[in-house]
């Protein structure tokens, strides 16, 4: 009873202050009030309206609403609710004076044709009158079991979205819409949080060396969220700008509402625990060495292979051999120790990741203010040794309804993100997996764990270097780990404000401004005696990095939503933005300090290199739509946007680009068609084009300065990229047509699309002939063309009303992406190379982007491989071996729910697709994996290989080409395949159980004995639980990085499977 | 009401136009300047990073010296990773980087160096930059035969593709630009701004740069000898000639300083810092262990099998069979990993990471001259007996060998002393691939043109039997320069290792050739 004294106490007080007018008179006024519920839980913060006399409000905390309608109306009119994710429901009410009450109880709705969704800029609009392709995910579907991130979180759930988890903890996710579109630049997405821009930049590693440090998009806190929404194309997010090409990430966060001025607490908790989920499989038949030879004297090269980091070594019988645990080794006197093999060696170095993150939000308000603030902390231990992430965030958003005429709000969301010890990728000193390709299988890790008080000098090596099994070419894993400290910490803020007014009914103005600002701030320190980067004359070395982004959007729009008669209804929109990017970015490092473990410039022995670079791009836009929809079932809209962009030259700077696109809501058209089977169908049709500028200074040539001195001299060089003073900006054209099925009675509906997107005119840096004296150009040519169909169809095969409830969601997407056209003379261009410059991943003219191009066997007109000496013969040129880009991606997903029990589940598949692995690749060079024991079955020699083949060397003799008979021990078979990849090509296909959930609701009691709330579930959750795939070794799904080199890995660790708890406390 | 409205909104309308039209073109053109690099260099800053990146690929410690042409020419093997040695690693895919960066690193940059001294006439800006570029033009060409020299280095000027001059052509340009940096340079005024200090050779002095060029025209000239004597014998006279006269004693050599600041350090010692893959090759220390050659102890250490014995091993041998060499062959000299401080004339007190890398040599010099004065083309320079003790005692002096009893013993020993005739253009030969140890194209390229040692087989390893005469073209200039290269190709044979480039190929007339079967397993 104690609701509507609180109410009445309220609109009293606003009755004193005369800000409600309206209420003030109405003696006569007929009062709706009612509840908006789902499940029988409040829906807090819908939207409740007569649409016909412009009134409107929102639910309170309890779902609990009131209208106040003038006396002087009455009659019948349409009372509808409308909330993000859920179906709107409209009633006829009559208004009679007095009071009405009228309860709502919505159905929760990810696709159907009914739901709100946030789209464009014009803010939410019924998805019956959109025109174009747009997914939307809300809260309860995106976080049912905790990934690393925000991206992967979306992993398997929108058709046409194609996310690639890192493998690394903490490392960059990848995310292409609908295929690539640029040959040379960016690929991903543009994010957009409450309105803002946000970044996604990326420090990733490669296969190559380095750290991966993982997208800024990652620092976002899930819980946070309220919705997500993927406009997959331009057609969808024109409006959005150029960079809207890839496709817009919507994202809303969650913003509170008028609570009848009582608190509203949520919490959600969570506890994981990770593991790699895929581990390679090593042989344990026989160690270090080669030709079957092993002695220890100071691992590097001073005894018999002691220096070799491979197993074509003695068989692991046992045998006794000085190794670099046997008492005395690096002395004469060394005892000789059994020889035998170490299964968990790499068990040894892995530990259980603990993942623990909370989030603890309060929200509430009256009718004229609300707001919501949220903390959020996740304490991550990574499955590596010493390697751990914190992440701090604090949300604050707040709306202020100053009168009924303007209204204000803002938010402000700060992250604070750090990793210590990321582990390093690739094929450098600082990847400690390396120890595992290039092993002697003999080692035994538990002994390189106790590595304090021990040195180099305890078994022979050098003084200066850690205990370890080699000193040739290997660091200790677990010394790299604990003694060689990287620390990288994010700070980010993002914040907007917006004022709105409105003008008048219908129409209003909103100034926005929001920035998306972060510091990003790296040390990488590396100890004496690592043999990655540092000088080994001197006591360590360091690599600091500082990046500083800003990107300020200010925008100012007046929107416009008429019904101009019973049969036209039009929605405008227009406006201007201004965008202003900067980037700041500074380093200095050394490869040689004086004082060990002082990582600070001042200990430099080598004077540090310094870098720095700025970067500042601005772009000024107005841009505009209509929307005109008839007899409430056909929508036309148009857009257009102009831009001017500070990357291009003044001749080419202004572009415009426009979209039109339209929907038929047929079963409205023609309500014959509605029938037991078809509920809705809305067919949709849209044709659009996204202009895009030039990434910053490529307008005129440059001397850029050399970080270093030579001997105190100053040092530039000619740019060797040739400037181009006459670019365009590139041009993106896309047409998609689309379905919106609801069949037997919502038990069915399907969402399918197909598209066609094409740019031209692609700024690239296309390679030019060297001898030119440059090696690249930057000019508009060539062409990438993507054309594919993406299905989404839910169905609930179960429905029983109290009972159980099973629902079934399939999403499919086929891309067939073709490169057109490169620039003239040029049939490929290399977006990255393997180790050795034997295979390389293309951009090559009329095949999908993402060529795998290598060294193969050579073979006869018949196909059989030519052998010399018994080996297999390297085909000199390279040829095309595969390609990256997956047939079709999809998934399947299933929810089971029996009153508050309920179980969820996610499949991921992704098929064909080629991979490179160069983890299999060098793994059987080093004769470590399992799969090098072939020819070596007997003993290290024995019985050996006899590569079915053709003796090319017979063909010059009389009697003609023979079949090879000679016999090549494994070792030459395996180091003789250097160069030749092909055998390292793989099918990439996957499926994947992603997540696996049960969860149970707890009665309500229980959960309003904590601050209130409604509803409260505790789940058990599971990711990336079962993998089946085709290639061995190593998981098919990684990332390095958001870049455009893609499909080629080396030693990257698994994505982990985890398994943990959840506690959701929902307000 | 309604135009009440209209007008509102209009304002907004004009609003939004306004703010949109402050900021003007000139704005968004300032936006778009580079903050971080200037549009215009210095010559000084443009040539020491030029100087510096060439003289790093041509001498350092990659495909174009230590890890290609010095196990090629058998100086070095390799004991750990045998691939380089079987011509296995020299691949287009694997030389491809240095081509391309000859061009646009050292050759482009030292362009724009000749093109703002030229057009400031600034000949002692120009000169230098001139002679250092017909350098790495030379290299190219005696690396790859037929390369762009005309038409290249103008992408700028919009030639994108260039055409590949004949290797002849190449020559008689590399004099003309060499003749044409030497008399500006001699002709230049006192008050002619120097490069000074951006200079690393010779901190901008006129005299030094003249005597390079000179002798760079001598070794070129002499390369031509097997195929056009005639130009051979007059480009030397011209040389000899030309202002400036040639290196003439160690002090005035050529020599690249290398600061030693972990930054830039001598890249032979960069790559044994974490590398231990190299080994003296039994061809080399074969002709120098039984001659007990004092440059031993400075061009390799013992062996860590034993302190006292120095020796070398096999070239290309399988990876098992290299390693059993491991303890047992000696690895390159200590100089090279600032273990022991050797001093000479010409570098100081200097070892490891400051260890100069020898670019154009007294000792060499000496054997051009010793060589023209055995076929008679050169009268003035003394006898082709005292030129090539000459060289030898240049070559000891360079190395540090301090011991004259040693040095004079190894002068008496019956197999060195010289023997004149075409015994003595074979010593000659030998002791000039002896004296270019660590500048690995030259010593080719001159193995090449003589066939001296004759030692010199594939090992039993490598991938085809014939020691490689040049290495292959470009794959990015096969892919974007594709006719130009064909042009090449069919003008100077198929794109593979044992296609002879124009001064190679014409082997019968070089008197020290034992015929075809020259560099054959």
């Amino acid at each position: 009873m104690r609701r509507p004294f609180v109410s009445s106490l309220v609109t009293s007080g606003l009755i004193l202050l005369g800000l409600v007018p309206a209420v003030a008179r109405a003696q006569e006024a007929t009062i709706v009030s009612g509840q908006v519920s789902t499940r029988g839980a409040p829906v807090v913060g819908a939207s409740v309206s007569i649409p016909s006399l412009r009134l409107g409000t929102t639910s309170d905390g309890q779902g609990m609403y009131r209208l106040t309608v003038p006396a002087s109306t009455t009659g019948e009119v349409t009372l509808s609710v409308r909330r993000i994710g859920y179906v709107t429901r409209s009633v006829l009410v009559t208004l009679t004076g007095g009071q009405l009450h009228q309860d709502f109880v919505l159905e929760a709705s990810a696709v159907e044709l009914t739901a709100v969704i946030v789209t464009g800029l014009g803010g939410e609009i019924e998805k019956s009158k959109l025109g174009t392709s747009a997914q939307q995910l809300n809260a309860e579907e995106l976080n049912t079991t905790r990934a690393q991130n925000l991206v992967e979180q979306m992993q398997g759930k929108v058709p046409g979205v194609q996310i690639t988890g890192s493998g690394t903890q903490g490392g960059s996710v990848n995310i292409i819409i609908r295929g690539q579109n640029s040959i040379t630049q960016n690929n991903q997405p543009l994010f957009i949080l409450d309105g803002v821009p946000v970044s996604n930049a990326d420090r990733g590693g490669d296969r190559g060396s380095g750290f991966d440090y993982g997208n800024v998009l990652s620092d976002l806190n899930p819980d946070d969220i309220q919705s997500l929404t993927v406009l997959k194309g331009p057609n969808a997010a024109a409006l959005y700008g150029s960079r809207a090409a890839n496709g817009v990430v919507v994202i809303t966060t969650k913003k509170g509402a008028n609570s009848g001025g009582r608190m509203r607490t949520e919490l959600n908790t969570n506890v994981t625990f990770e593991r790699p989920s895929i581990l390679p499989e090593w042989q344990n038949q026989y160690g270090q060495g080669a030709g079957g030879a092993f002695s220890w004297v100071n691992g590097s090269g001073g005894g018999v292979n002691d220096g070799a980091d491979q197993s074509w070594g003695p068989k692991l019988d046992g045998r006794l051999i000085c190794q670099f645990t046997s008492p005395g080794a690096g002395t004469p006197g060394c005892t000789a120790t059994p020889w035998v093999p170490h299964p968990d060696n790499m068990d040894v170095f892995f530990r259980t990741g603990l993942t623990v993150t909370n989030t603890v939000a309060v929200s509430g308000g009256s009718d004229r203010a609300y707001g919501r603030v949220s903390l959020g902390g996740d304490n991550v231990d990574g499955v590596f040794p010493n390697n751990d992430f914190r992440r701090r965030s604090a949300g604050l958003s707040g709306t202020f309804h100053a009168s009924d005429r303007f209204t204000a709000d803002g938010s402000v969301e700060y992250v604070y993100n750090s990793g210590k010890n990321r582990t390093g990728t690739g094929y450098w000193g600082r990847n400690p997996l390396e120890n595992y390709i290039w092993l002697g299988r003999q080692v035994d890790f538990h002994a390189l764990v106790d590595y304090a008080g021990k040195s180099g000098a305890t078994n022979g090596g050098p003084p200066t270097r850690e205990f370890n099994w080699n000193y040739n070419y290997h660091n200790n894993p677990f010394w790299l780990q604990e003694q060689n400290p990287v620390a990288d910490r994010r700070d980010q803020v993002i914040g907007s404000v917006a004022a709105h007014y409105r003008i008048t009914d219908g129409v209003n103005a909103t100034l926005r401004t929001g920035s998306d600002i972060y510091r990003l701030g790296i040390e990488e320190d590396f100890a004496r005696g690592g043999l990655a980067f540092i000088d080994q004359k001197y006591a360590g070395g360091f690599r600091f990095r500082n990046d500083y982004r800003s990107d300020n959007n200010t925008d100012l729009s007046v929107t416009g939503e008429r019904r101009l008669s019973d049969w036209l209804h039009v929605n405008a929109l227009v406006g201007g933005n201004q965008r202003r990017e900067y980037f700041h970015a500074d380093s200095q490092q050394t490869a040689g300090i004086v004082v060990p473990e002082i990582y600070n410039p001042a200990n430099a022995a080598i004077a540090p290199t310094i870098g720095q670079r700025i970067e500042r791009r601005w772009v000024n836009s107005l841009y505009g739509s209509a929307a005109f929809t008839l007899f409430d079932w056909w929508t036309v809209e148009g857009t257009g946007r102009n831009d001017w962009s500070s990357t291009l030259p003044a001749a080419a700077r202004s572009y415009f680009y426009p979209s039109v696109n339209t929907s038929v809501l047929l079963t409205d058209a023609l309500p014959r068609l509605r029938s037991r089977v078809f509920d809705a169908i809305k067919l949709r049709a849209s044709i659009a084009r996204v202009g895009n500028d030039a990434p910053v200074y490529k307008t005129q040539p440059v001397y850029i300065g050399n970080a270093n001195k030579f001997n105190g001299q100053p040092q530039f060089s000619l740019d060797s990229v040739l400037a181009n003073a006459n670019l365009k900006p590139e041009i993106t054209t896309s047409e998609e047509v689309g379905a919106e099925l609801v069949m037997l009675r919502n038990r069915v509906t399907l969402d399918a699309s197909w598209y066609h997107k094409s740019t031209r005119d692609q700024i690239f840096n296309v390679q030019i002939p060297p001898t030119s004296g440059f090696t690249s150009k930057f000019i508009n040519a060539g062409e990438i063309s993507n054309r594919g169909i993406e299905a989404l169809l839910t169905v609930t095969p179960l429905q029983v009303p109290g009972g159980i409830t099973w629902t079934s969601t399939f999403n499919f997407a086929h891309n067939h992406s073709e490169v057109v056209d490169l620039a003239p003379g040029v049939s490929t261009i290399v977006l990255g190379q393997g180790l050795f410059g034997d295979v390389n991943i293309e951009a090559r003219k009329g095949e999908p982007y993402g060529t795998i191009r290598g060294n193969k066997f050579l073979r006869d007109s018949a196909g059989n491989i030519l052998t010399s000496g018994g080996l297999p013969i390297q085909d000199p040129a390279f040829s095309v071996l595969g390609n990256i880009q997956p047939d079709w991606t999809g998934g399947w997903s299933n929810e089971i729910r029996y009153k508050s029990l309920a179980l969820s589940m996610q499949i991921d598949v992704r098929h064909g697709g080629k991979i490179v692995s160069l983890t299999n690749y060098l793994g059987d060079y080093a004769g470590t994996l399992a799969s090098s024991l072939r020819g070596r079955e007997t003993d290290w020699n024995s019985p050996g290989i006899v590569v079915k083949g053709i003796d090319a060397d017979t063909c010059a003799l009389p009697g003609g080409c023979k079949p090879n008979t000679t016999t090549v021990t494994a070792e030459t078979y395996y180091q003789n395949l250097f160069h030749i990849i092909e055998p390292y090509i793989y099918d990439g296909g996957y499926v994947k159980l992603r997540e696996l959930r049960v969860s149970y609701d707890l009665p309500a009691n229980w959960a309003a004995w904590f601050f209130g709330a409604q509803a409260a579930t505790f789940s058990v959750t599971g990711r990336n639980l079962i993998t089946w795939k085709n290639v061995p070794n190593i998981d098919p799904e990684f990332a390095y990085s958001s870049g455009n080199f893609q499909g080629m890995e080396y030693m990257i660790p698994s994505n982990p499977r985890s398994i943990g708890f959840n506690l959701r406390i929902v307000p | 009401m309604m135009t009440s409205r209209i007008l509102r909104l209009s304002g907004i309308a004009a609003l939004i136009a306004l703010g949109v039209g402050a900021c003007n073109s000139d704005t968004l053109t300032d936006i778009n300047q580079d903050p971080n690099n200037p549009t215009s260099a210095p010559p000084g800053p443009v040539f020491t990073n030029a100087a510096r990146l060439a003289m790093g690929r041509w001498l350092g410690g990659g495909a174009m010296d230590l890890r290609g042409p010095e196990f090629t020419v058998q100086h070095l093997a390799e004991v750990q990773y045998p691939d380089e040695d079987a011509y296995r690693r020299l691949g287009p895919g694997d030389t491809d980087g240095d081509f391309i960066r000859a061009y646009t690193q050292d050759l482009k940059n030292l362009q724009a160096v000749v093109d703002v001294g030229k057009s400031e006439n600034e000949p002692l800006l120009w000169g230098p930059a001139q002679v250092l570029r017909s350098l790495v033009f030379s290299y190219v060409t005696d690396v790859w035969g037929d390369v762009p020299y005309s038409e290249a280095l103008r992408g700028d000027s919009g030639a994108i593709a260039p055409k590949y001059d004949a290797q002849k052509d190449i020559y008689t340009g590399l004099f003309a630009d060499l003749d044409a940096a030497t008399t500006a340079m001699a002709g230049a005024p006192a008050t002619a701004i120097k490069l000074g200090a951006a200079d690393p050779f010779f901190s901008g002095g006129a005299a030094g740069w003249q005597r390079f060029a000179n002798s760079i025209r001598v070794r070129l000239a002499m390369r031509l000898a097997n195929v056009d004597a005639t130009t051979a014998q007059a480009q030397i006279n011209a040389a000899l000639a030309a202002p400036g006269g040639l290196i003439s004693s160690n002090a005035q050599n050529a020599n690249f300083p290398w600061p030693g600041d972990g930054i830039y350090d001598n890249p032979w010692m960069v790559n044994f810092r974490t590398r231990d893959d190299h080994r003296m090759s039994n061809t080399l220390m074969n002709q120098m262990l039984p001659h007990s050659d004092p440059r031993i102890p400075v061009y390799a250490q013992p062996t860590v099998a034993n302190p006292a014995v120095y020796a070398g091993m096999p070239n290309a041998l399988t990876q098992a069979g290299a390693s059993a060499y491991f303890t047992i062959s000696s690895r390159p000299g200590a100089v090279f990993y600032g273990a022991t401080v050797y001093s000479c004339p010409t570098c100081g007190a200097r070892t490891g990471a400051t260890f100069p890398s020898f670019v154009m040599t007294y000792a060499e010099v000496s054997f051009i001259l010793a060589e023209a004065a055995e076929r008679g083309w050169v009268t003035t320079a003394g006898t082709a007996a005292a030129l090539y003790n000459q060289g030898i005692q240049a070559s000891m002096d360079q190395w540090g060998v301090t011991d004259a009893a040693a040095v004079a013993a190894y002068l008496a020993d019956t197999a060195i002393a010289y023997k004149g005739g075409t015994p003595g253009l074979r010593q000659i030969a030998l002791q000039k691939w002896i004296a270019l140890y660590t500048n690995g194209v030259q010593a080719w390229a001159e193995w090449r043109r003589t066939c001296v040692p004759e030692t010199l087989v594939p090992g039993p390893d490598a991938v085809q039997n014939t020691v490689p005469r040049r290495y292959q073209y470009s794959i990015r200039e096969l892919s974007v320069n594709g006719a130009n290269v064909a042009a090449a190709v069919a003008r100077q044979g198929p794109d593979v290792f044992s296609t002879r480039m124009y001064w190679d190929n014409n082997p019968t007339v070089a008197p020290t050739y034992p015929g075809a079967t020259c560099g054959t397993r």
